[in-house]
């Protein structure tokens, strides 16, 4: 990488300013001595290393030992689909996002198969060794197996029973991979419109463009929810209030409006415990109000 | 100093280590929903407006940026693709960038340049893990696969060239050392996701969390079962918490309140400052390593402000 010669390239950038202030007050640190040597090298020697490590997206929260918190782990939110059948297809969607790249555009090349495992595009388009080669494994066969694999394409690479060695017979890997030999996938189906090895069906890849667009969106926005689950929340509750409130709002106005207007309430039907106590005589409920005493207004609103 | 208007949402932005007048800034899209993204790198001028030196487009949200420390041109870009991505300066637009480095299998949400050692950086995705890549190799080193959720964030330990630690959707924040196969610290720190997380740059066992529970916690990792401080004052989760390199209690952060705030946990009043410039989420922060005092900060609106603590953001 070509450096600017302006400024002190090489040498790095000026001392920082607590490099400049000495070392630190309060006791020492609970951390190993630095190792001397480049990055690269200590993590060689420390045996730790793992070049180019592609985690799956759907061993998520599979891995051992990776909930210490003893509390649940709150699901992804791309993945709470509850409406398309729950857990399996929502991993799948999991899987979907960071398979179909792979398989779909091929550029990833192998890096992109391992993970896709046994998704859908890989073996089928594109890499097709690959795709016998881990369509047996973890994640996704959800897809591979029992969507695409299975009934879309799969029978025309059929091979049915390969399971994860065929090397040329990708789909048939990944589809066999879940349901074994003879598997319910397997068989070639009589009415397949593609003949082996067909081109990959530019339909179905635009398809699984439009819905990665759209589980990506999702996932975002899902994502800026959660973390800022607390304003979402008040926000939909000062909605809501708003709502609530403007009801009454309108109510209120609505009988001042009347009043104005000159209509009047029905009056309630339990007379209100006049002057003559709740069980007075007076205890017509329809009949017009008389003109009021002498008294003017007083003593409308009760006894006095 | 006048504020930078961007095409795209503000996300981060970070002072160059080598000049004090330089910035680098991460934008995305339509919010980092969906989009393009593009990568600024802007100079502040004593007098004018602020000058754009570079800008890089990218065809997917740009969600942080970070510095090289053994570089003064070279940048690199944590993008919505998953991909981390690196910039030179000195070559032209159309060599850049130098290097894509697609491993996150989802969005690359931070990236931290090892200050210390100079040839290593941290990246954290949300695909749960953490990836550590050396400026010589085309692949990872290593991964970091222990949390249960997004990793929001990674930061190096300033004084020590193996440690960093990330922060996590998990509630938990933990400590790592490249040279232990699991991490060595695990802090339950908050009850709610954790977003962001910084060191201390005067003692290295201090360190700052922030969550969306509308906290900061210092902790201590010496002993972490109770927190050092507990910073009280933001009305929405805080995006980004960041330890000052010149003093050493004095924090910044940035929230979805749209404020950027300035404390200092040793004193009984923590908050120090408070920004209200931001008319939209304030997702960036950061404070110039070369000049005392000096802040910067982007939001969805837009915009990127720098300006020296103690005066308005806003004025001219």
């Amino acid at each position: 990488m070509a450096t600017n010669n302006s400024q002190p390239s090489g040498g790095g950038p000026p001392p920082k300013p607590w490099e400049r202030a000495g070392g630190t007050s309060s006791g020492p640190a609970p951390f190993k001595p630095p190792s001397p040597g480049s990055t690269s090298d200590v993590v060689d020697a420390s045996g730790t290393a793992n070049p180019g490590e592609i985690v799956p997206t759907n061993d998520a929260n599979s891995a051992l030992n990776r909930n210490t918190l003893g509390r649940p782990v709150p699901a992804r939110p791309w993945e709470q689909q509850p409406t398309y059948g729950g857990a399996a297809y929502g991993s799948g969607l999991g899987g979907y996002n960071s398979g179909y790249g792979a398989g779909g555009y091929g550029s990833y090349g192998a890096t992109g198969s391992t993970y896709n495992s046994g998704l859908y595009g890989n073996s089928m388009y594109r890499g097709g060794g690959y795709g016998g080669l881990y369509g047996g494994g973890a994640g996704s066969s959800m897809y591979g197996g029992g969507m695409y694999g299975g009934g879309m394409y799969n029978s025309s690479y059929g091979m049915g029973g390969m399971g994860g060695m065929g090397m040329g017979m990708g789909m048939g890997g990944m589809g066999m991979g879940m349901g074994g030999p003879g598997g319910p996938y397997g068989d070639d189906d009589p009415n397949n419109p593609f003949g082996a090895p067909s081109q990959p069906p530019g339909f179905w890849i635009s398809l699984m463009r439009v819905m990665q667009g759209f589980v990506t969106f999702f996932g975002r926005v899902a994502m800026l929810i959660d973390q800022n689950a607390q304003a979402f929340h008040m926000f939909m509750s000062a909605l809501l209030q708003l709502f609530d409130r403007s009801g009454l709002l309108y109510g209120e106005l609505a009988r001042f409006v009347l009043r104005i207007l000159g209509v009047k309430r029905v009056p309630n039907k339990v007379h209100p415990p006049g002057p003559n106590g709740p069980h007075g005589p007076q205890t017509h409920i329809e009949g017009p109000k008389g003109a009021p005493p002498a008294g003017g207004w007083d003593g409308v609103w009760g006894n006095n | 100093m006048p504020a930078f208007k961007t095409p795209f949402n503000g996300y981060a932005v970070k002072f160059s280590p080598f000049y004090e007048q330089r910035l680098a800034v991460a934008t995305s899209q339509n919010f980092g929903i969906l989009g393009n993204g593009r990568l600024h790198v802007i100079d502040l001028s004593p007098a004018g407006p602020i000058a754009e030196i570079a800008a890089f487009d990218t065809a997917d949200g740009v969600y942080d940026v970070s510095w090289s420390e053994s570089h003064d041109s070279l940048l690199i870009a944590a993008v919505a693709d998953g991909s981390v991505k690196l910039y030179d300066l000195s070559l032209p637009p159309t060599s850049n960038p130098v290097r894509s480095l697609s491993e996150h299998t989802r969005e690359t949400h931070s990236v931290d340049y090892n200050a210390v050692r100079r040839d290593s950086f941290i990246s954290s995705s949300w695909d749960d893990t953490i990836k550590l890549w050396t400026i010589d190799r085309p692949t990872s080193v290593r991964t970091f696969k222990e949390h249960a959720y997004c990793v929001y964030s990674a930061a190096w330990n300033p004084r020590h060239a193996d440690v960093f630690a990330s922060a996590s959707g998990d509630c938990t924040a933990r400590i790592w050392d490249v040279r232990e196969p699991g991490s060595t610290m695990i802090l339950p720190a908050h009850e709610f996701e954790i977003l962001s997380c910084d060191w201390n740059k005067y003692d290295d066992a201090i360190i700052a969390t922030s969550s969306v529970d509308k906290s900061i916690k210092v902790w201590d990792v010496r002993n972490y079962r109770i927190p050092v401080a507990v910073l009280n004052g933001h009305g929405y989760a805080v995006r980004k918490v960041k330890f000052s390199p010149h003093r050493a209690s004095v924090i910044v952060s940035c929230s979805y309140d749209m404020t950027v705030c300035m404390w200092d946990y040793m004193v009984e009043d923590s908050l120090i400052g408070r920004y209200d410039h931001h008319s939209e989420f304030a997702v960036g922060v950061d404070m110039s390593v070369l000049v005392e005092g000096l802040l910067a900060s982007t939001g969805w609106d837009e915009l990127v402000y720098v300006w020296q603590h103690g005066t308005d953001p806003k004025a001219p």
